[in-house]
């Protein structure tokens, strides 16, 4: 069709947006297409690259890449490259006609990118840093002729081809949990039965953990493949071994081909199962042992060397019983690496072009080993206040909107400031509610105890008032919703509760908690769902105790590093 | 007038995290603003959590401050940094409303910093309800009759003066947060009650329902020499009633006569001149009613907003750039175009071409949520689109989505016809299915009170789609 309509000499031009209705010559230049006669898009002599955007925001794809896009088109035009945008997204820098040389405001459609290509003849594109939106043009970009600047899409197939991407972990000799592909529900039942529940669903090439699931027995994944099916057409399922309280490490690295720099490691605050980009996490990995550190980096850089990565590569690790499991690896910016910038001082995005540009790692005088004076801690911002109606519970399927940093010099107090700064300010006295479920209860006592040295009240399920009562903790015992007025959410309602500490386990205990986290919503309190989270909660109120604020600019911390690269 | 010299360092806040209602929009007004003001020689300090924005790169301010945005943490920042002025309207609700707390506080009276770009009174007669519609009255028009109320009880008492439907709005909240359109008394009491503990405030506002109206925007900057222009018209294809953050909207506005847009800009100047907003953009949203041509004013932001930036973008006119050195001083006949280079920014942009922008909803990631649009807003991103005519813009807006759900089109025409009369998700491809079935445009109209002009464009769309289908490209040779 493309070829037939070319073959006519039906070809797009390109207009400038002008302000002025072509009454004075426009010196900015900044296009969009039609199918018209004058083009007013000449094309200039110099070497260009084309850098492509993320398209509009949405879960799993938001400003984050803009700040990557953003960072490329700086890099390049310094580099002495012209530097074109293409995306679609006005709300963006990168559709900021003052960033770029030049910008086209054209859809991420293989066909309008294609285009505009053809108007630019560039030296190559770059389609590492706009997220999904990019990459999945990119092979029918090289099935054009175009060449793709960075990680060759060989090295991306690599990656997200489950089966050749497990050859390159047992080549590697890099550990990952167990997993199959189903294209039938007698594949999917096949393989759970070899490898065993609970099981993290999902279908393939998905960005943002859409339709993904942990089942914790056959009935849960027979009634996810019927719903799965639907989500992702004829595209096969993926099953693989849910590591149940394993702690989840991420790595955003840049390889050359020859040499790895690791940005950062970061360890996640929840454990595994909550989406990467729904969990709180802190740099430095404060409490992982630096053997298993060691390893984590070693994987990271035996991985994007074998896989050929051009540019950024983002890496996510699971930690069970001191083994190193690799989850996933995605050779392309994350939504990370500004969080990751930003705690360094080390611009990643900007180090990752001049490598897709041809330059060396070893040339650019990067510190070894970022300093890591702080500690940062990002926490996500969830969308649920405005969503009337939605289920509160962290998953496998991502949910935020947005993002927050804390700094400061210890985790504790990072991790408060960052509650704070994503408007669940955590209180420093009062009533805390309790629903721990059995598997926890040990660790919940523990916390009870703090959270009674502190000055709060406890007040728990029956379950759990029992066992920290058992153990010394004073703790009033409330019903449930399910057991009839009056209930804890009554209580929350009302505004006797400061805090929720309430942690699910299986689909009934999910969906009993809903109306509890319902109603934190309404008020407003904070309502922690994890374990893990409510162990960083309580020593973020210990820390929350000393008195004044201590702020932090990026300037002090980083020194110029940042302003110079 | 030139830059002032009175003041050298510069605080801005920006908007925090990225969230419904407030998006990267303001990434983009404050990384603009950081830039002109360290270019015009300020020394700028900048707080915003979070940290995913290009504005928070050290290289965009003299100190930046990634912590949260609240009083006691901006106070202390204050009380290091000493800033002569505040710069409050670029970093959206989120840094208007802390610059109002902190100068309650009395956090900015102590350390002597100026708010610069709008002042306190500027923001509440904006923002409070009732101090907007006495200036909206002074000036001669008005906005829909309307009363406040702090509780259930209080609004049902105000009930007697007005009719349902009533729209409620909760007092200084985001993207029209936890407000809603009753229809009957039940979902009026439940929104009422939501609405006072979603405001800050615990007060909500019960407004005459101008459902069904079309809904305009115009995008309007001043200066201190008192010059206004205005930057662009924005009309919202679906009429009042979805959240203009949930509307497929078109620049400039298409279906107005000459006559009515004169009136939508008299009416702009008059009400940024007597909220007093001094320097910078506002961006004022109305209702036309389209049998009486009767219009009403629905509110004004006086900051720069979403809309701005699909100004700026639309038009090519960068507004929170503008409103920045207008903020320092300058004004508007004294700050280059910087498209043109040769036009001051007291041109008013003209456009030869047509903009659509279409909303991104992420519905299918919560399936519990009510997937109905309403007057809070629920889309997490947009795009835009720029063509010769308002088909092509429209069409590229479409496939700019990149939506990866696909709609169920097996429903009957009944059955789609009722379903669209209430906005949603796929109101569109609805309209455009039941356009393909050969619906008459009248039936949709009424279902929808979309301009008959755009639904008239929407059957131009698909009587060459048919056109088309079944056919090979041999036909053509």
């Amino acid at each position: 069709m493309r070829g037939y309509r070319i073959g006519k000499g039906v070809t797009p031009v390109y207009k400038a947006v002008d302000t002025c209705a072509a009454e004075f010559e426009a010196e900015t230049p900044y296009f969009y297409s039609c199918y018209d006669r004058e083009n007013e898009a000449v094309r200039s002599g110099r070497d260009k690259v084309i850098i492509l955007g993320s398209g509009p925001n949405r879960i799993g794809q938001g400003i984050e890449f803009d700040y990557c896009c953003v960072h490329a088109v700086m890099t390049s035009r310094e580099m002495g490259y012209e530097a074109i945008m293409v995306n679609c997204n006005p709300e963006t820098v990168s559709t900021d006609y003052n960033i770029s040389d030049r910008l086209y405001f054209e859809p991420l459609t293989l066909e309008d990118v294609l285009n505009l290509v053809e108007n630019e003849q560039p030296r190559g594109v770059i389609v590492q840093f706009g997220g999904q939106t990019p990459l999945k043009i990119a092979e029918g970009l090289e099935q054009a002729g175009v060449p793709i600047l960075g990680t060759p899409q060989d090295a991306i197939d690599l990656a997200e081809d489950r089966g050749r991407f497990g050859e390159v972990l047992r080549k590697l000799e890099i550990a990952h949990p167990p997993y199959g592909t189903a294209r039938s529900r007698d594949e999917a039942l096949k393989i759970a039965a070899r490898i065993g529940y609970p099981l993290l669903v999902r279908p393939s090439y998905v960005l943002g953990g859409r339709a993904m699931e942990i089942v914790y027995n056959r009935e849960d994944l027979d009634r996810y493949i019927q719903d799965a099916v639907q989500a992702s057409h004829e595209h096969p399922i993926l099953l693989d071994k849910f590591l149940e309280d394993a702690m989840e490490i991420d790595v955003d690295a840049v390889c050359d081909g020859e040499q790895v720099y690791i940005g950062a490691v970061m360890q996640h605050i929840e454990e595994a199962g909550v989406h990467s980009g729904d969990s709180a996490c802190v740099i430095p990995a404060y409490s992982v042992p630096e053997e298993l550190l060691q390893q984590v980096k070693q994987h990271t850089q035996d991985l994007a060397l074998e896989l050929g990565v051009i540019g950024l590569i983002n890496i996510q690790y699971a930690i069970k019983d001191d083994e190193v499991f690799v989850l996933e690896a995605n050779p392309r910016g994350s939504r990370t690496v500004p969080y990751v910038s930003k705690s360094t001082g080390v611009p990643l995005a900007k180090v990752a072009t001049r490598v897709i540009l041809g330059e060396k790692l070893s040339s650019m005088d990067l510190p070894s080993e970022p300093a890591h004076p702080h500690f940062t801690v990002k926490e996500a911002v969830l969308p649920f206040s405005r969503l009337p109606g939605a289920d509160t519970t962290l998953g496998p399927e991502m949910k935020s909107t947005g993002e927050v940093m804390g700094i400061a010099t210890s985790f504790p107090a990072a991790f408060a400031k960052a509650q704070g700064a994503a408007g669940q300010t955590l209180p420093t006295s009062g009533t805390m509610f309790m629903s721990i479920c059995d598997a926890d209860k040990t660790q919940a006592v523990e916390l009870g105890k703090r959270l009674r040295d502190l000055g709060f009240r406890i007040v728990a399920t029956s379950g759990t008032a029992e066992a920290l009562e058992e153990a010394g903790v004073p703790a009033d015992p409330v019903r449930k919703f399910t057991e009839g007025k009056p209930h804890v959410v009554d209580m929350i309602l009302v505004g006797k509760i400061d805090g929720v500490i309430n942690t699910p386990r299986g689909r009934g205990a999910r969906a009993d908690g809903y109306e509890i986290r319902r109603a934190t919503l309404r008020t407003g309190i904070p309502c922690i769902t994890t374990m893990a989270g409510a162990e960083a909660a309580v020593s973020a109120i210990e820390a929350m105790g000393e008195p004044g604020i201590q702020t932090h600019n990026l300037q002090e911390l980083h020194g110029n590093h940042t302003r110079s690269s | 007038m030139p830059r002032r010299t009175d003041i050298e360092k510069i605080m801005l806040i920006g908007s925090g995290p990225i969230v419904i209602g407030q998006a990267c929009e303001f990434d983009y007004s404050g990384t603009q603003a950081c830039q002109v003001l360290l270019e015009e020689g300020f020394e700028v300090v900048l707080v915003n959590s979070n940290p995913a924005t290009i504005m928070t790169d050290p290289a965009f301010a003299t100190r930046t401050y990634v912590e949260p945005l609240d009083v006691p943490t901006v106070s202390a920042i204050i009380e290091r940094e000493r800033p002569d002025a505040l710069l409050p309207t670029l970093g959206g609700q989120t840094a208007l409303n802390l610059a109002t707390e902190l100068k309650e506080a009395g956090v900015l009276d102590r350390y002597e910093v100026q708010l610069i770009g709008a002042d306190y009174d500027a923001i509440q007669r904006a923002e409070e309800r009732e101090l907007f519609r006495d200036a909206i009255d002074r000036i001669g028009l008005r906005v829909p009759r309307s009363d406040l109320a702090k509780s259930v009880k209080e609004a049902c008492q105000k009930l007697e003066k007005l009719t349902l439907p009533i729209i409620i709005r909760p007092s200084f909240t985001l993207g029209g947060h936890g407000g809603g359109v009753a229809h009957d008394l039940d979902s009026f009491c439940s929104i009422v009650e939501d609405g006072v503990s979603a405001s800050p405030i615990g007060q909500v506002l019960l407004e005459e329902s101008v459902m069904g109206w079309q809904e305009f925007e115009l995008e309007v900057m001043r200066d201190r020499a008192d010059n206004v222009v205005i930057v662009c018209s924005i009309e919202n294809i679906d009429p009042m009633g979805v959240h203009t953050g949930d509307s497929i909207t078109v620049a400039p506005a298409q279906t107005l006569t000459d006559v009515q847009y004169q009136r939508l800009r008299d009416a702009s100047l008059d009400i940024i001149r007597e909220i007093g907003v001094e320097t910078g953009g506002s961006n004022i949203q109305f209702a036309v009613n389209p049998d009486t041509e009767e219009i009403v004013v629905i509110e004004m932001n006086p900051r720069v907003s979403r809309s701005s930036a699909l100004a700026s973008k639309a038009t090519g006119f960068p507004i929170a750039k503008i409103a920045a050195r207008l903020a320092v001083g300058y004004t508007l006949d004294e700050i280059p175009n910087d498209i043109t280079r040769k036009t001051p920014a007291c041109f008013e942009p003209t456009i030869d071409y047509v903009v659509v922008k279409t909303p991104r909803w992420a519905f299918e990631k919560f399936p519990r949520v009510d997937a109905v649009l309403t007057t809070h807003m629920k889309s997490v991103g947009e795009n835009m689109a720029v063509g010769r005519t308002f088909k092509e813009a429209f069409m590229k807006s479409m496939r700019s989505r990149e939506l990866d759900v696909e709609m169920d089109d097996a429903a009957g025409t009944e059955e789609m016809l009722a379903a669209i009369s209430t906005p949603s998700a796929e109101r569109y491809d609805l309209i455009f299915e039941l356009l393909r079935r050969g619906t008459d445009v009248a039936d949709i109209e009424a279902a929808t009170s979309i301009n008959p002009w755009f639904l008239g464009e929407f059957e131009q769309i698909i009587a060459r789609e048919q056109r088309l289908r079944g056919r090979q490209l041999a036909d053509y040779d």
